[in-house]
């Protein structure tokens, strides 16, 4: 395939009858997982992902891709590959009743971030910070600690010191022109318009 | 005086914002990648904003309607240094200049934050955290791709050298220099380029790439006396199609 646009450039090949090959990896950064915190004093939640070359760059990428339009007050991201993830649960099954009995490690003492799913189809949402010698032991610590017995169907576990937080001098990041109509395709009132146009032409 | 002298400043300021916000939109949809596209797409929007907040000022100052202000004039009435006209290349061409161009703004809008003149000074700190962001991103991105590979370490550099001199037309002083800094309104660009000229050594030191003597090198002026490159009518003449049509439409 020969375009002009790089982009088709880019598309995977999509093979030839009668030869089979191994799967290219795609021509693609890895992932990283994006949290916001909404507003002061709320949860940091998860937000979705981007595609980036590192993690400092994640960071940069985020902020447009995701806070662009909908500012928040905060943001930070980490590597998928740092995020540990329990069993996946529905109905009234809760999640922690999966998690197994750890025994507790010796090994220095590490800081995990615990996100809940509490809806399916909603997002993630920070819930505590917990000790632990692993992620499994993490869950498990979480399990002591926060499980109510209401059905929670996800949990994720993050170490804090793999995540790129918003440092306090980037705070004011979020501190922006306020009215920013001109960005939302909303606020062009083009069907008022065309009436307008169209009962003046009447007259 | 004084507002011969601030209007003169108020216009070469918003006219960068708007020229440079038109060139970096020429690559939405073309970006390297999706991300980076919309990162880029959306710093020039904020960059029209600017040109927008500044063309606001001006018209309660008794000029124009911002809109025909930024869309009715032509190349030898903008005041813009040329270095935001230049027309788009390759990406390296856009981040260096992006990466020159913001650093200044950045410092500039600081400076501004005490100014004298409080409406200039309420805009300076309303933007300040797109400016951080604009520096934030295009330091990251110098650092990442300054110190990658050979392909990327050169070309940063081949714009680089092709860009300073009109970097350092950034500064051309105005007419207007001294009442400007007697009056409390702004520092000087004098005192903008040493600011400008440290920081920007500061990141170049932490790549592979380097800086040529800036006092060797001769800065490309007279864009803000409205001496323009052949590249800034065509930019205008598009820019300001839709506009021409039918220029009292409200849109």
């Amino acid at each position: 395939m020969k375009s002009l646009d790089p982009r088709v450039e880019r598309l995977p090949d999509i093979g030839e009858p009668g030869i089979i090959k191994p799967k290219a990896p795609l021509d693609q950064f890895g992932t990283y997982e994006v949290f916001v915190m909404p507003k002061e004093g709320k949860p940091f939640q998860h937000e979705g992902i981007v595609h980036a070359p590192n993690l400092e760059l994640a960071f940069i990428l985020a902020k447009e891709a995701f806070t662009r339009r909908f500012t928040c007050v905060s943001l930070y991201v980490t590597d998928t590959r740092n995020v540990y993830v329990s069993p996946l649960t529905e109905g009234s099954a809760n999640v922690y009743d999966l998690i197994p009995q750890v025994t507790e490690s010796n090994k220095g003492k590490e800081q995990f971030e615990i996100y809940h799913l509490t809806k399916r189809g909603k997002q993630h949402v920070h819930v505590k910070a917990v000790e632990a010698g692993s992620p499994q032991e993490a869950m498990y610590v979480a399990k002591q600690q926060l499980n109510s017995g209401k059905p929670i169907f996800n949990i994720w576990a993050i170490r804090t010191s793999d995540i790129r937080f918003t440092s306090a001098e980037e705070n004011d990041l979020w501190v922006t022109l306020p009215d920013k109509k001109f960005r939302d395709a909303a606020e062009y009132k083009g069907g008022d318009k065309l009436k307008e146009f169209l009962e003046a032409r009447v007259k | 005086m004084k507002d011969i002298a601030l209007k003169e400043f108020l216009y070469k300021m918003a006219d960068d914002q708007l020229i440079l916000g038109h060139r970096n939109s020429e690559w939405t949809g073309m970006g390297p990648l999706l991300e980076e596209d919309i990162a880029f797409s959306s710093m020039a929007q904020d960059k029209i904003g600017h040109s927008l907040a500044l063309y606001s000022i001006l018209h309660q100052l008794g000029e124009g309607e911002p809109d025909s202000v930024a869309f009715t004039r032509n190349a030898n009435q903008f005041h813009n240094c040329v270095l935001v006209e230049l027309p788009n290349g390759e990406y390296d061409f856009s981040l260096i200049r992006h990466f020159l161009f913001d650093t200044a703004e950045y410092l500039r809008f600081e400076m501004l934050s005490q100014s004298s003149y409080e409406p200039l000074a309420q805009v300076a700190r309303k933007i300040k955290g797109e400016l951080r962001y604009h520096t934030l991103h295009a330091n990251t991105w110098l650092k990442q791709l300054g110190s990658a590979t050979e392909e990327s370490i050169s070309r940063l550099q081949n714009s680089l050298d092709q860009l300073l001199p009109y970097a350092l037309g950034i500064f051309e002083e105005s007419p207007y220099e001294k009442e400007l800094v007697a009056l409390g309104i702004f520092e000087g660009e004098k005192e903008l380029k040493e600011r400008w000229i440290a920081k920007v050594e500061a990141i170049i030191q932490l790549t592979s790439l380097h800086l040529p003597d800036l006092k060797l090198i001769q800065p490309q002026v007279g864009g803000r006396a409205g001496k323009h490159s052949a590249h800034l009518q065509p930019l205008l003449d598009e820019m300001s199609e839709v506009f021409r049509i039918d220029p009292g439409a409200e849109w």
